[in-house]
C-alpha cells in the first residue's frame, strides 16, 4: 500500500486530465481497509467527482445507470480473461474502454454543486448503494473488481511515457500492464461478430423491456380471445335505456362485491348510438357462465329477461369491441336539436356532464309566453294515464331572446329572478341566462354531425367577445364546428408554416397537394433544410401571411370576398384592413388567400346598392353596402344598420316621376341637385323622394357610400336636373390657346335676353304645322319660353305646342304668315323680308351673335386670323355655346337692324347689302356657314364687301361684326350709332348687354312698319 | 425612393393648338398631365425634361394629334421598409393614416408602442403616451412601410412605428 501510495500520487496529481474514477468509485466500497489510501489517491481528482454526482432525481439515477450497465458490459468484457491474471487486466480493459465515456459524463456534469467536496467518500458509497439497486450485476463486476485494487497497477496504465520514465523503481510492472492490454485487445478482437451480436442483444433487449416498450411487440393476434377466457353474452334491453342498465349494474356490483355472492361477471357494455342505431337495446356481459349473467341483471329494470342471453361466438368478440370515433362535443361547438319543439334548431353546447350523455345546450327560445293560450278554454288536465294531452299542433313560436317584459304581462307567476350575476331567470322551470335557454339535453338527442350552421343562426349566439371588440363571434368555436380536414385549403403556391411536429416552425412553399399530404419547399434560410422538398400532412400546417401581404377571404366567414392587407397576425388568426371600408377585421389564416385582384364583395343579393327597402311598416332605408350574407342600410332616421336579407320585407321599387316640394315650395325630383339648410349644408343628387324624406347621394362623402338622408323641409332645390346646359365635347375656352394666353379668362356667356311682359303671341291665331296635329288651328293662350297653350278650333282642348311648331296665321282668310311667329315670339328677331329663305334668317343672325363673342376674344383673335378657313374652334361649337350669342345677337341685329332694313334704302338698293348678299347669300358663304352653324366665319368670303372694308377700318371685331349690317355701315343711323360702336369701343366688355334694351322695341318697330311685307 | 426615370407618354393636342408655340404647349400638357400622378408603382413628382417629341399622328374623327413625347422625370416609388415622414390627417380607435405626399398610409394600432394608447376623449381623438408623444390629425410623424398596394391609379400603404426612432416629431 505504501508503495502506491508513493506511486500514485505523483500520477493522479498530473495526470488530472484523466483520471481513474471508476478505480476509486469500485474499489471502495468493498475495501474498507484502504479507504485512506483512496481518499488520498482520490484527492486530486476530488473536484471533477464530486462534480459527476448529482445530488438528486433523476439525472442521478441515469447517471448510475450507466454506471450499472457500464459494469455490466466490463464484467462480461473481462470474463474470456478472468483466468489467470484476470483482475489487472480486466481493469485495464476497462480503463481503455471506459476513459472516453467517463469523461463525457464528468463535461456533462460539470456545473453541479460543489458543495458535497468535502466528504467524497459518502457520497461515493451512496452512489454503490443506489449501483445495486439498479444491477445486480454492476455489483459482481465490483466484486471481481477488487482485486485489481490491491494490484494497484492501474495509475501506471494511463500515465504518459514520460511519467513512466520518472516512476520509481516499483513502477517496473507497468510494462506488464501494457504486455495484458495488449493480450486484452487481441482477444477482443478474435471475438467474432456473432457472439459480440449476442452480447449486445442481450444487454440492450433486456433494457429496453425493462423500459416498457416491449409491449409494443406483441402481435395483436395474440391478444384475441381464446376458448379458455371469458365470453361475452347479448342480453336484451329496453331501447335507449342501455346506460341506465350498466350504471344499475354497476351499482350491483359495487353493493355485492363485498356480500356473500358477488356478482361474476368481468364487464358489461353496450354499443348502441341511439334510438335508430342496430345496437339499441342490446346490452353485453363478460363472464365465465351463463348462470352469472342472468344472477347480474336479474331484477334491473329495463332487461328483458325473456330473452335468453345469445353467447356471442368468438370470432365476433373483436369486432364487438371496435372504437368508432366519435366526434367529440366541446364547449362552445354547435349542434342541432333532433326532436321536439327546438327540433333542428341549432343550439350551442354550454356544458358537457361528466357522465358523457348529457349536454346543457344554449337555445334561442322559442317561447309564447301564454299569448296564444286559450284563456276560456279547458285547463290542460293530465290524461287519467298520467300523460299529458297531445296538443295540437299548431305555429311554434319564433326563436327570440327571452324577453323578461313579455313574460311579465300572462306569466309573472311563473318567472323567478334567479340568483347570481346577470340576467338570469327561471320560467316555468327552466333557465334563461342573458336571453337564452339553457337546456338539458342527451347527447343522443342532438345531431353533432352535418350542422352546417348558417351565419344567420350563428349570429344569434355572437356574444360580444374579443378584446378589441373586432370580433363579435367566437370564431374558434365556430372554426371547431366546421372543420374539415380536407386538403382544399391548402394550394400550390401557398406559403405555409409547420406548427406541430419535428419540422415545427420551418416555413416553405407548398408545392404539391394530394390527400391529406403537403409537399413543401422549405424556405431558404432553414439550414440544411432549405430547398428540400418535405411531406407534411395538413393537419400539422397553416398558411403563412406576413404583415403587409394582401390577402383576400376565401370562405368560413362572413367577410367572405373582403380584400385587405393584412396589419397583424397571431397564431393562426389574421387581422386585415379592408380595401373597402379601411376596417379591421379578423380571420383564420385558413380563410385567407393571397389576393392578386383588388376587387371587393361581389356579392350576390337581391338587393342592390342605393335600392330604397321597406323595413318595417315605418322604416324604410336605402341600401349602402351590400355583403354576402348581409346589408347595410341608411334607414330615413340617418341611422346606420346591418340587416340579414331576411330582414327586410321588401324593395320600394324607384317611382320615377315623385315629385315633392322643397323649403321653398319648389318642386323636386329625382336626380335633382340639393343642398341641405342648415347642418353640414351637404349637397347631393336625389335618389330617392319617399314620404317626407329625400334620399340623397353626394359620391365626394366616404361616409355611408355617399348618401344621405333629410327632409323635404330641410333641403333647397339648388339645380334642377338637366338644367345645367350639357357641355358636349371639350371645353374651348380652356382649350384654346389664344383666349387662355389672353389673361386666361373664358369669355362670360352672354345670358339669354330677359322677355319683359306678356308674350305677344297670346291671342293670335296659328297653326300646327307638324306633328300628330298637323294642320290644326287654335288661338294661343297662353305661351311662355318655347311653348305655347294652343286652343284648337276643332275640339274644345287646349293643347301645349311648342313655338317652332306653329305658323302664324290670318284669323279671317286662314293665310299662313311666315316668319309671325318668330316676329312675335319674345326675345327672336324678326327675318328681314327679302330674305325670304328662312334657313339663313338664324345664320344672319346669328352673325351678330357673334358679335360680342368677337369682342370679348380681344379683337381679332390668334386663330380668327390665322384660321384662312375661319375655322376658330369657338365657331366651330354649336349652337350650345352660340346661343347666348345668338339672343344677344339679335337684338343687336334688331336693333341696327331697324333703321337699316326699315328704311330699307340700303337694303332695297342692295348697294351694300346686296353686295353683300351676293356674297353672302352666294352659296359660298351662307352653304358653309349654315350647315356648319357658324363653321366658318363669313369674314373671308366677305371681305371684299364693303362691309368688310368697313369693318376694318375699326379693326375691332365689333366693328367687323357690326359690318355686315350694312345699313349701319352706309347711313349712320341711330341704330347704327348705338350698335357698332358699342361692340368697338368696349370689346373687351360685353358690348351686346347694352343692346337688348332695344329689343323690346325692335320687333315692335317692325310690326309696324313691315307689316305689309308679310303679306 | 426617389428616381430618375425615363417614361414616355402620348399627348393628344387640339388643332388649336397646332402653330409655332405648339412644342410649348405640348411641354404644358406634359407637366399637366404627369406631374403628381399615381403611375401604380410609383409617384411621378417633377418632369426634369422632356427630350423626344416624336411626330403628330392626327386621330380619325376629331382631328386631334397624338404625340408621344420621352421624357426624364423625378418619381418616387416607396418601398416596404422604407422610413418617411408624413402628417397624421385622421386617426381612429383602430389606428390612424398618415399623408406622405401622395402616399396615404395606415398605421394599425397593432403597429403602434404599446404604451401610446387611444383618447377618444381628447379633442380631436389622439394616440398619446399621456407624455410628450401625441398623434393627432397634423401631427408630423415618422413611420415605416410595411405593405404597399398598388392600384391602377392609386397607392395605399401600411406603416409602423413601433420601432425604435420612429413616432411623432418633436417641433
Amino acid at each position: 500500500m505504501a508503495s502506491i501510495l508513493d506511486q500514485d500520487f505523483p500520477d493522479e496529481e498530473e495526470d488530472d486530465f484523466n483520471p481513474a474514477p471508476e478505480v476509486a468509485s469500485d474499489d471502495e466500497e468493498l475495501d474498507e481497509k484502504p479507504e485512506t489510501v483512496i481518499i488520498d489517491d482520490d484527492a486530486p481528482t476530488r473536484n471533477e467527482r464530486s462534480r459527476s454526482r448529482p445530488k438528486d432525481g433523476d439525472d442521478e439515477l441515469k447517471d448510475e445507470d450507466k454506471d450499472a450497465i457500464v459494469g455490466f458490459g466490463r464484467e462480461e468484457e473481462g470474463e474470456p480473461d478472468a483466468d489467470a491474471d484476470g483482475e489487472d487486466d480486466e481493469r485495464l480493459a476497462e480503463e481503455g474502454a471506459e476513459g472516453a465515456e467517463e469523461e463525457d459524463e464528468e463535461e456533462e456534469e460539470d456545473d453541479e454543486d460543489d458543495d458535497i467536496e468535502g466528504q467524497p467518500s459518502r457520497k461515493r458509497r451512496k452512489k454503490h448503494r443506489r449501483n445495486q439497486f439498479i444491477d445486480v450485476e454492476a455489483e459482481v463486476d465490483e466484486d471481481e473488481d477488487e482485486e485489481p485494487e490491491e494490484d494497484d497497477e492501474l495509475p501506471g496504465e494511463e500515465m504518459h511515457p514520460d511519467d513512466l520514465q520518472e516512476l520509481p523503481p516499483g513502477a517496473d510492472r507497468d510494462d506488464r500492464m501494457h504486455r495484458e492490454l495488449d493480450r486484452q485487445r487481441e482477444t477482443r478482437d478474435q471475438l467474432d461478430a456473432e457472439q459480440e451480436a449476442a452480447r449486445l442483444k442481450e444487454r440492450y433487449g433486456r433494457q429496453s423491456r425493462i423500459q416498457g416498450t416491449g409491449t409494443a411487440i406483441v402481435p395483436q393476434r395474440l391478444l384475441l380471445p381464446t376458448t379458455d377466457d371469458p365470453r361475452i353474452w347479448r342480453m336484451r334491453c329496453k331501447p335507449g335505456k342501455e346506460k341506465e342498465v350498466i350504471i344499475s349494474l354497476q351499482a350491483r356490483i359495487h353493493e355485492r362485491a363485498s356480500g356473500r355472492e358477488p356478482l361474476r361477471i368481468f364487464s358489461a357494455f353496450e354499443r348502441s348510438k341511439g334510438a335508430g342505431d342496430p345496437m339499441a337495446g342490446m346490452l353485453y356481459i363478460e363472464a365465465r357462465r351463463v348462470d352469472d349473467v342472468v344472477a347480474a341483471v336479474e331484477g334491473i329494470t329495463g332487461v328483458f329477461m325473456s330473452y335468453k342471453p345469445l353467447m356471442i361466438p368468438l370470432e365476433e368478440m373483436p369486432d364487438l369491441l371496435k372504437v368508432t370515433k366519435d366526434k367529440q362535443l366541446a364547449q362552445g361547438m354547435y349542434v342541432r336539436i333532433k326532436r321536439g319543439l327546438y327540433q333542428s334548431d341549432l343550439a350551442q353546447v354550454d356544458e358537457l356532464e361528466d357522465n358523457g350523455a348529457d349536454v346543457v345546450v344554449r337555445l334561442v327560445p322559442r317561447l309564447d309566453y301564454g299569448l296564444n293560450d286559450d284563456a276560456n278554454g279547458p285547463m290542460e288536465a293530465a290524461l287519467p294515464n298520467g300523460q299529458k294531452r297531445k296538443r295540437p299542433l299548431t305555429q311554434r313560436p319564433p326563436p327570440r331572446l327571452f324577453s323578461e317584459v313579455e313574460a311579465r304581462k300572462k306569466h309573472s307567476k311563473y318567472l323567478q329572478k334567479a340568483s347570481g350575476m346577470g340576467s338570469h331567470w327561471t320560467y316555468q322551470g327552466k333557465d334563461y341566462v342573458d336571453g337564452f335557454l339553457l337546456e338539458n339535453y342527451k347527447i343522443n338527442g342532438l345531431q353533432t354531425e352535418d350542422v352546417n350552421p348558417t351565419l344567420e343562426e350563428v349570429t344569434r349566439f355572437a356574444t360580444s367577445g374579443g378584446e378589441d371588440g373586432t370580433e363579435n363571434l367566437d370564431l374558434a368555436a365556430l372554426a371547431a364546428t366546421l372543420k374539415t380536414n380536407s386538403g382544399n385549403e391548402f394550394l400550390p403556391g401557398d406559403k405555409v408554416e409547420v406548427v406541430r411536429g419535428e419540422q415545427k416552425g420551418v416555413n416553405g412553399l407548398s408545392i404539391e397537394v394530394y390527400g391529406d399530404v403537403v409537399k413543401i419547399k422549405v424556405a431558404p434560410d432553414h439550414g440544411d433544410l432549405s430547398g428540400n422538398v418535405i411531406s407534411i400532412p395538413i393537419r400539422d400546417l397553416r398558411k403563412l401571411f406576413k404583415e403587409g401581404d394582401h390577402v383576400k377571404v376565401i370562405g368560413g366567414s362572413k367577410y367572405t370576398d373582403e380584400v385587405g392587407m393584412v396589419v397583424r397576425t397571431r397564431d393562426d388568426r389574421v387581422t386585415l384592413l379592408t380595401d373597402a371600408e379601411q376596417k379591421e377585421i379578423t380571420v383564420f389564416s385558413k380563410d385567407l388567400r393571397e389576393a392578386t385582384d383588388s376587387g371587393g364583395a361581389a356579392a350576390d343579393s337581391k338587393y342592390d346598392l342605393s335600392d330604397l327597402v321597406q323595413m318595417d311598416a315605418s322604416t324604410v332605408g336605402i341600401v349602402v353596402r351590400v355583403d354576402r350574407e348581409s346589408l347595410r342600410v341608411l334607414d330615413q332616421s340617418g341611422e346606420n344598420r346591418i340587416l340579414l336579407p331576411s330582414n327586410i320585407s321588401n324593395k320600394i321599387e324607384k317611382r320615377r316621376n315623385a315629385v315633392a316640394t322643397d323649403r321653398d315650395g319648389n318642386e323636386m325630383k329625382n336626380d335633382d341637385t340639393v343642398k341641405e339648410v342648415g347642418g353640414e349644408q351637404k349637397t347631393g343628387r336625389v335618389l330617392h323622394l319617399h314620404r317626407n324624406f329625400v334620399f340623397c347621394q353626394n359620391r365626394e362623402r366616404s361616409e355611408n357610400s355617399g348618401v344621405w338622408v333629410g327632409r323635404h323641409s330641410s333641403v333647397l332645390v339648388v339645380n334642377a336636373k338637366g338644367g345645367k346646359p350639357q357641355s358636349t365635347g371639350p371645353d374651348l375656352t380652356k382649350m384654346n390657346p389664344a383666349l387662355k394666353q389672353n389673361g386666361g379668362r373664358a369669355p362670360s356667356p352672354m345670358p339669354p335676353p330677359q322677355s319683359k311682359g306678356r308674350d305677344r303671341l297670346i291671342g293670335k291665331t296659328v297653326k300646327i304645322k307638324t306633328g300628330p296635329m298637323k294642320g290644326f288651328i287654335g288661338i294661343v293662350k297662353d305661351a311662355s319660353g318655347e311653348e305655347a297653350k294652343v286652343e284648337l278650333h276643332a275640339k274644345n282642348k287646349i293643347v301645349p305646342v311648342k313655338k317652332d311648331m306653329l305658323v302664324l296665321i290670318d284669323p279671317k282668310d286662314g293665310k299662313v304668315i311666315q316668319g309671325g311667329i318668330q316676329s312675335l315670339s319674345m326675345g327672336r328677331a324678326p327675318p328681314p323680308g327679302g330674305m325670304a329663305v328662312p334657313g339663313r334668317t338664324p345664320g344672319y343672325a346669328g352673325m351678330g351673335g357673334r358679335t360680342p363673342a368677337y369682342a370679348a376674344a380681344g379683337g381679332r383673335t390668334p386663330a380668327y386670323a390665322a384660321a384662312g378657313g375661319g375655322r376658330t374652334p369657338a365657331w366651330k361649337q354649336d349652337a350650345g355655346a352660340r346661343t347666348p350669342g345668338y339672343g344677344g345677337g339679335q337684338t343687336a341685329y334688331g336693333g341696327g337692324g331697324q333703321t337699316a332694313y326699315g328704311g330699307s334704302t340700303s337694303y332695297g338698293g342692295g348697294t351694300s347689302y346686296g353686295g353683300g348678299g351676293s356674297v353672302w347669300g352666294g352659296g359660298g358663304g351662307q352653304s358653309t356657314w349654315n350647315p356648319n352653324n357658324g363653321g366658318r366665319t363669313p369674314a373671308p368670303s366677305g371681305s371684299k364687301t364693303p362691309a368688310y372694308h368697313g369693318g376694318l377700318e375699326a379693326p375691332t371685331p365689333g366693328g367687323y361684326a357690326s359690318a355686315p349690317t350694312p345699313g349701319g355701315m352706309d347711313a349712320t343711323t341711330p341704330g347704327y350709332a348705338q350698335s357698332a360702336p358699342t361692340p368697338g369701343q368696349n370689346y373687351g366688355k360685353t358690348p351686346a348687354y347694352q343692346t337688348p334694351g332695344y329689343a323690346p322695341e325692335t320687333p315692335g318697330q317692325w310690326d309696324a312698319d313691315d307689316g305689309p311685307k308679310y303679306d | 425612393m426617389f428616381f430618375l426615370h425615363e417614361l414616355e407618354e402620348t399627348i393628344p393636342l387640339h388643332p388649336s393648338y397646332f402653330d409655332k408655340d405648339m412644342s410649348v404647349y405640348i411641354s404644358n400638357e406634359l407637366h399637366r398631365l404627369v406631374e403628381g400622378k399615381n403611375h401604380g408603382h410609383f409617384f411621378t413628382i417633377c418632369v426634369m425634361d422632356s427630350f423626344e417629341v416624336s411626330e403628330a399622328r392626327v386621330l380619325p374623327g376629331t382631328g386631334m394629334a397624338e404625340f408621344t413625347v420621352h421624357y426624364r422625370a423625378i418619381v418616387w416609388r416607396p418601398f416596404r421598409g422604407e422610413v418617411c415622414d408624413g402628417v397624421v390627417n385622421n386617426v381612429l380607435p383602430s389606428g390612424f393614416f398618415v399623408q406622405v405626399g401622395p402616399l396615404l398610409c395606415f398605421v394599425s394600432r397593432s403597429a403602434i408602442p404599446s404604451e401610446i394608447k387611444f383618447d377618444g376623449n381628447a379633442t380631436p381623438p389622439q394616440f398619446t403616451d399621456n407624455a410628450d408623444q401625441v398623434i393627432e390629425s397634423g401631427t408630423h410623424i415618422r413611420i415605416k412601410l410595411t405593405g404597399i398596394r398598388s392600384e391602377v391609379q392609386d397607392m395605399f400603404a401600411i406603416a409602423t412605428i413601433k420601432e425604435d426612432y420612429l413616432g411623432p416629431l418633436m417641433q
